[in-house]
């Protein structure tokens, strides 16, 4: 009953949820969200992959690295919305339309 | 299945093989699955309803201490020495009216304190009591129980937004750069004694020490005794505990983010913490303090079989028992230091609080880890009382 | 049967999860339920045998992004500044019911292309499962120091960019006087 299909369409649900997130909201943490889902479908195919297809662990390595990239992404990101606020009171994404000041 | 469950344990007891005969006869199909579902639910059930005693037990401990502490004679009136002094506080939390405020979230206000328990008791799961008495050996075990026990934070974290008080969301943003603030140094530490031991499971770290104290990773090398008490500050800080109280500092905060809860809510977030100052105990002991083993390998109960002619079983089952004993006093002695401390030094501020954890603790945890590493190659895995004990042995066998 | 609830448990939660980050209004509810979609797939990595991806997932996302999240979210609340810069009105910051209608359509259609590109892809290759679930952890850490030294250094010196970047960006100033 549990094949790599059934984690592949949780995967593909995850992505298109994240894709969907990142194109309907305009708040700078929102679409921090959906990156959070999409790198996350991602790491799960990787796993999903490792277990069904075959049995070397690179797979899971290539999922840690995307655990430890979105760690320093949304770090890094909610650094910059937080000065980001500072300079412009607001977090709709329309606002950063400039490159300076 | 691995062998190393509450459920490996049991069974290989007579009573397993013969209840699990009988029904798989009765039911037509192996009853293997069913029986340790069974056996896990009525363990957990136990150990919950054990936590919560304990969890009880330490207000009351706590109001004791304290009394004894400043000569006065704490809760006297219900049952004997006011023993159940707790049962009548929960009994008022559960009767009191549950308010939640007008202007409050409230299916965060809801959540909240339902975060802090699932965070603590998914902890308990990993928590070794005895070499059989597991209700779940991970072989990421302490990974895990990091991971859950952060859990805790967004709990406060979203006690202290729900609430829409100011006290409370002052709380709340303290308690939760406090809780990931102290992961650091406290993971830190747990990472140098993984290094000792050579593995994540709680089995692995226990079971690389030994019964006495000089077996004890707290003095198998002098960083391994600093991590130790590195881990058991960062633990105070992670539990909320005094000197570290600011979330919940009564003199600027009225009550921190617990501030809007009344009834069992507020009840939860309190077992939680008490449960969660357990926790940190435990594995402060079962990291540091050699865990659940006694002298003599005791344990095992091969000594009773071998010099008393005991049942096996039988004297398996007393060794698991000596374990508990063990593993239990050495964590209440902890849970004693820790409503201690709290009696008697005064609170940080925010600024030194937060100094105290990135430029102290944090440098003094990363030292401790590369010092254990050395360690380790240096001297080859040896603690430093093989090294003194074979030094000695050998300089007297050279005369 | 253990492994067969745990899985479909977990992804009813990483499923609801996401599609509640998709629905709710409320940036803090997003949140929580972007933290039980977490939690569901740490429960999916543990179905998969992938015992210290599960652990990683908890310490990472439980501990560490959401919490960080929620930070951003205090940190920047509170503005009910309708219009930008050039005086025309903004589209609300959790999307209207055009911006879910673009969203959705783009989603069906980039579904439909990924499905139509991968299909052939996958179709004319059985999945046999490796259905051993032994621990990783050793041959995870053998692994990630032997072949991948590079890749674990690199991600080394990227968390330490990352670390010493976020402290820079978001430390507050001194207030240039203008």
């Amino acid at each position: 009953m549990i094949n790599l299909w059934a984690y592949l369409g949780i995967s593909f649900i995850l992505f298109i949820c994240g894709i969907m997130v990142m194109i309907a909201r305009k708040n700078i943490i929102a679409l921090l969200l959906g990156v959070e889902l999409i790198l996350n479908a991602a790491a799960l195919n990787f796993a999903a992959y490792t277990k069904f297809s075959n049995g070397n662990l690179d797979g899971h390595i290539m999922s840690l690295f995307i655990i430890i990239i979105a760690a320093a992404e949304s770090a890094v990101g909610l650094g910059i919305v937080i000065r980001f606020f500072q300079l412009r009171e607001s977090i709709h994404i329309d606002d950063a339309s400039t490159l300076q000041n | 299945m691995n062998n190393s469950t509450v459920v490996s344990y049991f069974s290989q007891s007579n009573e397993f093989i013969h209840v699990h005969a009988w029904l798989s006869k009765a039911l037509g199909f192996d009853a293997t699955s069913l029986m340790a579902f069974v056996i896990f639910a009525v363990i957990a059930l136990i150990i919950v309803g054990a936590m919560a005693t304990i969890g009880g037990l330490g207000t009351y401990a706590e109001r004791k201490i304290s009394a004894d502490l400043q000569a006065r004679m704490g809760p006297n009136r219900v049952g004997p020495f006011g023993l159940l002094q707790f049962l009548a506080d929960g009994v008022k939390m559960i009767m009191k009216e549950d308010i939640i405020t007008t202007n409050a979230d409230k299916f965060t206000f809801n959540l909240a304190p339902v975060l802090c328990m699932v965070g603590v008791f998914a902890t308990l799961a990993v928590v070794p009591y005895s070499s059989g008495f597991i209700l779940a050996d991970l072989n990421v075990g302490i990974f895990y129980l990091v991971g859950m026990a952060s859990l805790v934070g967004v709990g406060v974290f979203l006690g202290g937004y729900a609430s829409n008080s100011k006290w409370s969301m002052l709380g709340g943003m303290r308690g939760a750069s406090q809780i990931i603030s102290y992961e650091i140094p406290a993971t830190i530490s747990i990472i140098a004694i993984v290094l000792l031991a050579g593995g994540l499971s709680m089995k692995t770290l226990v079971g690389a020490q030994g019964g006495l104290p000089h077996e004890w990773f707290l003095f198998h090398n002098p960083f391994a005794f600093m991590a130790f008490f590195v881990y058991f500050i960062a633990g105070l800080a992670e539990t909320n505990r005094a000197p570290f109280d600011l979330p919940e500092a009564e003199s600027e905060l009225v009550s921190g983010y617990h501030t809007e809860y009344s009834g069992m809510k507020f009840g939860l977030f309190a077992l939680a913490e008490y449960i969660e100052i357990f926790v940190v105990c435990g594995v402060a002991v079962a990291l540091f303090l050699g865990g659940y083993k006694v002298p003599f390998d005791l344990g095992s109960g091969a000594m009773l079989v071998e010099k008393l002619g005991l049942d096996s079983m039988l004297s398996q089952n007393i060794g698991q028992l000596l374990e508990l004993g063990a593993f239990v006093s050495k964590t209440l002695v902890l849970y004693y230091v820790v409503i201690w401390v709290r009696w008697t030094l005064p609170r940080l501020r925010v600024d030194q609080l937060m100094t105290l954890c990135w430029k102290y603790l944090t440098p003094i945890a990363l030292f401790n880890l590369i010092g254990c590493a050395v360690w380790m190659y240096a001297f080859n895995g040896k603690s430093i009382f093989t090294l003194i004990f074979s030094a000695a042995a050998s300089g007297h066998g050279g005369h | 049967m253990f492994s067969n609830t745990l899985f479909l448990l977990s992804a009813v939660l990483t499923v609801a999860g996401a599609l509640m980050v998709v629905y709710t209004k409320n940036l803090m509810h997003a949140c929580i339920y972007l933290l039980a979609s977490f939690f569901g797939i740490a429960g999916l990595y543990a179905c998969l045998g992938a015992d210290f991806l599960a652990a990683t997932q908890l310490v990472v996302y439980a501990g560490g992004v959401i919490i960080l999240m929620l930070f951003a979210i205090m940190l920047t609340g509170g503005t009910g500044n309708k219009v930008n810069r050039y005086g025309l009105e903004k589209i609300p910051a959790m999307g209207n019911k055009k911006t879910y209608f673009t969203a959705g359509f783009t989603a069906i259609v980039s579904a439909l292309i990924l499905v139509k590109i991968t299909m052939s892809a996958m179709s004319g290759n059985p999945a046999v499962a490796n259905l051993t679930n032994e621990p990783t952890v050793e041959r995870l850490g053998t692994i990630l120091a032997t072949d991948h030294i590079l890749a674990f250094e690199i991600s080394s010196v990227l968390l330490l960019g990352a670390l010493v970047g976020a402290a820079v960006i978001s430390r507050p100033r001194k207030e240039i006087h203008d």
